[in-house]
């Protein structure tokens, strides 16, 4: 009787530990509203204007007048910055939370794209002159005068000298000549570039840094250089031109900014922004941790991925958040298959190299089914080399949908035989190749399953082998021992030439067909060598209207070579906290590209 | 004079030892095909220029027992060298240290003063309802994995608000007063120290109980017991000074997890401990944080163990001869 009990007892237990386990979760048919938050309905304020006031040359924000303080608290994953050195940052982490503190002579307008005055008051081409006019009267976070010797210091010493990260110089550097630059007064400075140069203008974004305060450091060398301005730098002694100062550093914790109470942006009332008190990173691990944080309420603003879309969307209605449709994302995901003679085996490189094969592939993985399964419907299949929200982008590709009838077809004519569904070659070898990606990025890992699957309907054999991040680098840049593998890359929506590491013949991002460093022989493909001259003119042509046909050119060229198969974009949707307002995203700049116009206030 | 002798001898034991750790790890990372610049070389923006002048800073241009060597070199003057970053290792472990220490400090204390008693009185009423109940409570908490646990606590935190979510301080942590300060470490302590708390707990009480078994199953308690002693003054005076010994050279091992046995935990809970920063530098083969964490846990055992085999020397006259 006792040991019934006892029993009886411990099912109960465990009944009640089950029943707590089973959550109701959200049926499988989501609201399709999910898509359509559009940003049509927001009414975007006017662009900034130059006031002058005391002989102090302010940028005035035209956004509705809001109220000072409180604060806005985001999460950033991974280990945080490693620097705070603006002229150092190599990762996103850095430079974004640098990019906080040090502003630039001229920025993007989020809304269309152009280049428009920042730090500068405003700027005048012609030809390969620039002329840049710097505001007056507006001061360091230490109270010493921003002029022309910080941006000529900036330029000469630092970008030009290579110190730092020199993706900047690497960039300006025209046929081999870096720009000239000359102090005209105090506050104009004028660029030479060897050749009139179109992505030049949208470089001057680079940070200023106060000349006072960085030349002793970068007078020393590399070295000190690159340990200045470390995570563990007294705040108090930054000196700053941002509309936000670093008031703490806590590892693996957060780093806190608070405003620059003496900011050279005003509202409309005239007085200077920033409104928040306090913006504040969170660092977390993972993505896991940062959406319990924001259900927690401990972070404002949350990017939400895949299958969370449709829950938070359920729940907004009754919630503290609005989410918002950023569109696609700039990244691309791709399948990139080697084409390089010296590191696959013959047979292989006799496939890859056929382009009838790479369409076959093509026609054969089905991106429809991807979105759907993988992005849980949250993602827009891809087909250009530029990324969806690319203002460059190749509108008449349109794409196709997946057949694998048409995929048959185009093996045939490459003289492939399918003999009791498998795939062999003219010579009889069997179609067998590897596909990489790295592991624990799941929603790769699963579309590898799906273009695994896709690929052996062709009769193909797929070695599917996720393997660690780092390893895979390695084997796509140094060995280069791989068939076939499912990447991503970032990219930007304004600028192609940013792409010219992975397009043109000679560039250590060039993965799809990767020539060792010290390479001499000219082995180039006809449509590498096009893609080579397209970037090189791209670059040289100043206005959108001539660059544009040669980048739908090089995508063109893409789809129809098929060297990387683009499969699909993500879409980016955001959530904050409904007391924030002044809140304008744009699928160009995201959300806080405005966190000095963005203040919290009551109501909807 | 002895005793000087044993202990200088136990430390020469070590140096062959921390030369063969440091070898074996050292090329087991550096031939496991993991690029320490894999994000930068995937970063579009980044010249070749710049990915050389990484190379040579790290070293990887060079075969690898130079780099061995240089490393050693280093590392015997003390100079930690600089993550794959370009931070001082010194200054990123210093960072993280006293809040591993804080966590797991917290937890050993917690265990043992609550593992000892309860292992003692299991064993004093054995085979009594209080035994058999903490026999299957202890069952459950070894069953349970620890990173499931912490995530079951993170819900219960997330759905419940009493306490945050992960971290060791709240954002506006330097803006409390003193006992602001304390109390908000606090909150954020108790879950952690509260799962390894229910991990470890169960083992400690176990192995006490064991050993008091054994201790008062045995002739001379049993003679005590005759002699006529109250059963307090045998369980506590007679009994449990050597069921303790094994104890401690259990606890010279538990010193060597001081600084690295919460990894999993540590990692769940966004707790910026040592055991997060070692789990990250070996995803990315950051040669120097990895080493020079992988040196602090050996020479932390042999710490322990030095130090265990002192305080039996002390409590344990047999030992001493």
């Amino acid at each position: 009787m006792k040991k019934i009990l006892i029993w009886g007892f411990i099912f109960l237990l465990l009944g009640l530990c089950a029943k707590f386990c089973i959550r109701r979760d959200i049926p499988e048919t989501y609201p399709s509203s999910v898509h359509n938050t559009e940003l049509e309905n927001i009414n975007y304020p006017d662009k900034n204007k130059n006031v002058t006031l005391n002989g102090v040359d302010y940028l005035q924000s035209q956004a509705p007048v809001g109220v000072f303080g409180g604060e806005l608290v985001v999460s950033t994953i991974g280990e945080g910055p490693k620097t705070f050195n603006p002229c150092n940052s190599k990762d996103n982490t850095s430079s974004s939370m640098a990019g906080m503190m040090y502003d630039g002579l001229v920025t993007t307008d989020p809304i269309t794209g152009e280049v428009v005055p920042q730090l500068a008051k405003s700027f005048s081409i012609d030809g390969n002159e620039y002329i840049i006019n710097l505001r007056h009267g507006i001061k360091w976070s230490d109270g010493k005068p921003i002029t022309a010797d910080d941006v000529i210091y900036t330029y000469e010493e630092i970008v030009f000298a290579g110190l730092g990260n020199t993706a900047t110089r690497d960039m300006m550097m025209i046929g081999g000549k870096l720009p000239k630059l000359e102090k005209i007064d105090d506050y104009t400075v004028r660029f030479t570039t060897s050749k009139p140069f179109a992505p030049f203008l949208r470089m001057l974004s680079y940070q200023i840094v106060p000349k006072h305060y960085f030349k002793p450091y970068s007078d020393k060398g590399e070295s000190v250089f690159n340990a200045f301005l470390s995570p563990n730098t007294n705040p108090k002694e930054i000196v700053t031109n941002g509309a936000f100062r670093l008031k703490e550093y806590v590892a693996a914790q957060r780093v806190v900014f608070v405003r620059n109470p003496d900011y050279y942006k005003i509202n409309t009332k005239d007085e200077k922004l920033p409104y928040l008190d306090k913006f504040v990173y969170l660092i977390v691990g993972d993505t896991n941790n940062e959406i319990l944080k924001f259900e927690a309420k401990e972070i404002d603003v949350l990017g939400i991925r895949g299958s969370n879309v449709a829950r938070y969307k359920l729940k907004e209605p009754t919630s503290d958040y609005v989410m918002y449709n950023l569109g696609p994302d700039t990244g691309t995901m791709f399948l990139i298959i080697n084409l390089s003679k010296d590191k696959v085996a013959p047979a292989k490189h006799k496939w890859f190299s056929n382009r009838d094969f790479r369409a076959a592939i093509d026609w054969a993985i089905d991106r429809k089914a991807m979105v759907q399964n993988v992005a849980q419907g949250v993602a827009e299949p891809l087909f250009t080399a530029e990324s969806l929200n690319s203002i460059y982008l190749n509108k008449y590709i349109k794409g196709h949908p997946s057949d694998k009838n048409v995929a048959r077809e185009s093996l045939v004519k490459a003289g492939f035989k399918l003999k009791d569904g498998i795939l062999y070659d003219s010579e009889g070898n069997r179609v067998e190749f590897d596909l990489y990606t790295n592991a624990g990025a799941l929603e790769r890992e699963a579309i590898g399953v799906m273009i695994k699957q896709d690929l052996e309907e062709l009769g193909m054999k797929v070695n599917y082998k996720p393997i660690e991040f780092n390893s895979l680098v390695n084997k796509l840049t140094n060995t280069r021992d791989w068939d076939m593998a499912i990447m991503g890359l970032t990219g930007s929506p304004l600028e192609p030439h940013d792409g010219k590491n992975v397009w043109q013949s000679s560039g250590p991002l060039h993965l799809f067909n990767q020539r060792p460093a010290d390479w001499n022989i000219d082995d180039r493909l006809d449509w590498e060598k096009e893609l080579d001259e397209i970037f090189e003119e791209g670059a040289l042509k100043l206005t959108f209207e001539e660059r544009k046909p040669l980048y739908d050119r090089y995508q063109t060229i893409i789809y129809n070579q098929k060297p990387i198969i683009y499969l699909y974009s993500p879409i980016r949707i955001t959530a904050i906290r409904k007391k924030f307002k002044n809140v304008f995203p744009t699928p160009l700049s995201g959300l806080l590209y405005n966190l000095d116009e963005i203040y919290i206030g009551e109501g909807e | 004079m002895n005793f000087l002798k044993y202990i200088f001898k136990r430390i020469l034991q070590t140096i062959p030892l921390l030369i063969i750790v440091s070898l074996i790890s050292f090329f087991i990372i550096r031939l496991s095909p993991v690029d320490p610049l894999a994000e930068l070389r995937l970063n579009p923006s980044i010249s070749q220029e710049t990915l050389n002048k990484e190379i040579k800073r790290l070293n990887l241009d060079k075969p690898i027992y130079i780099q061995y060597f240089s490393w050693a070199k280093s590392f015997v003057k003390g100079n930690l060298g600089y993550t794959s970053a370009g931070e001082k290792v010194s200054t990123k472990l210093k960072e993280r240290i006293p809040n591993t220490l804080l966590l797991t400090l917290v937890v050993i204390f917690m265990t043992w003063s609550v593992g000892i008693p309860l292992g003692i009185i299991s064993a004093v009423k054995k085979e009594t309802a209080f035994d058999r109940i903490l026999t299957v409570l202890s069952s459950v908490g070894m069953a349970i994995p620890s990173f499931f646990f912490a995530i079951l606590m993170l819900i219960f935190a997330v759905k419940t608000g009493w306490f945050p979510v992960g971290g060791l301080t709240s954002y506006n942590f330097n803006e409390l007063g003193f006992g602001g300060k304390i109390i908000d470490i606090a909150k954020h302590l108790i879950l952690p120290a509260f799962v390894l708390f229910t991990i470890s707990l169960s083992g400690l009480q176990r192995q006490m109980r064991a050993n008091m078994l054994e201790v008062l199953d045995s002739d001379y308690v049993k003679f005590a017991r005759a002699k006529g002693l109250s059963e307090i003054k045998v369980v506590f005076k007679h009994a449990l000074r050597n069921a303790v010994n094994p104890m401690i050279t259990l606890l010279g091992f538990e010193f060597a997890g001081l600084l690295s046995g919460a990894a999993l935990t540590e990692y769940v809970f966004q707790y910026p401990g040592l055991g997060r920063l070692i789990l990250e530098a070996v995803m990315k083969s950051d040669i120097n944080l990895v080493m020079a964490s992988l040196m602090m846990g050996t020479i932390m055992l042999i710490l322990g163990n030095l130090l265990a085999d002192i305080l039996l020397m002390i409590t344990d006259p047999r030992v001493r001869g």
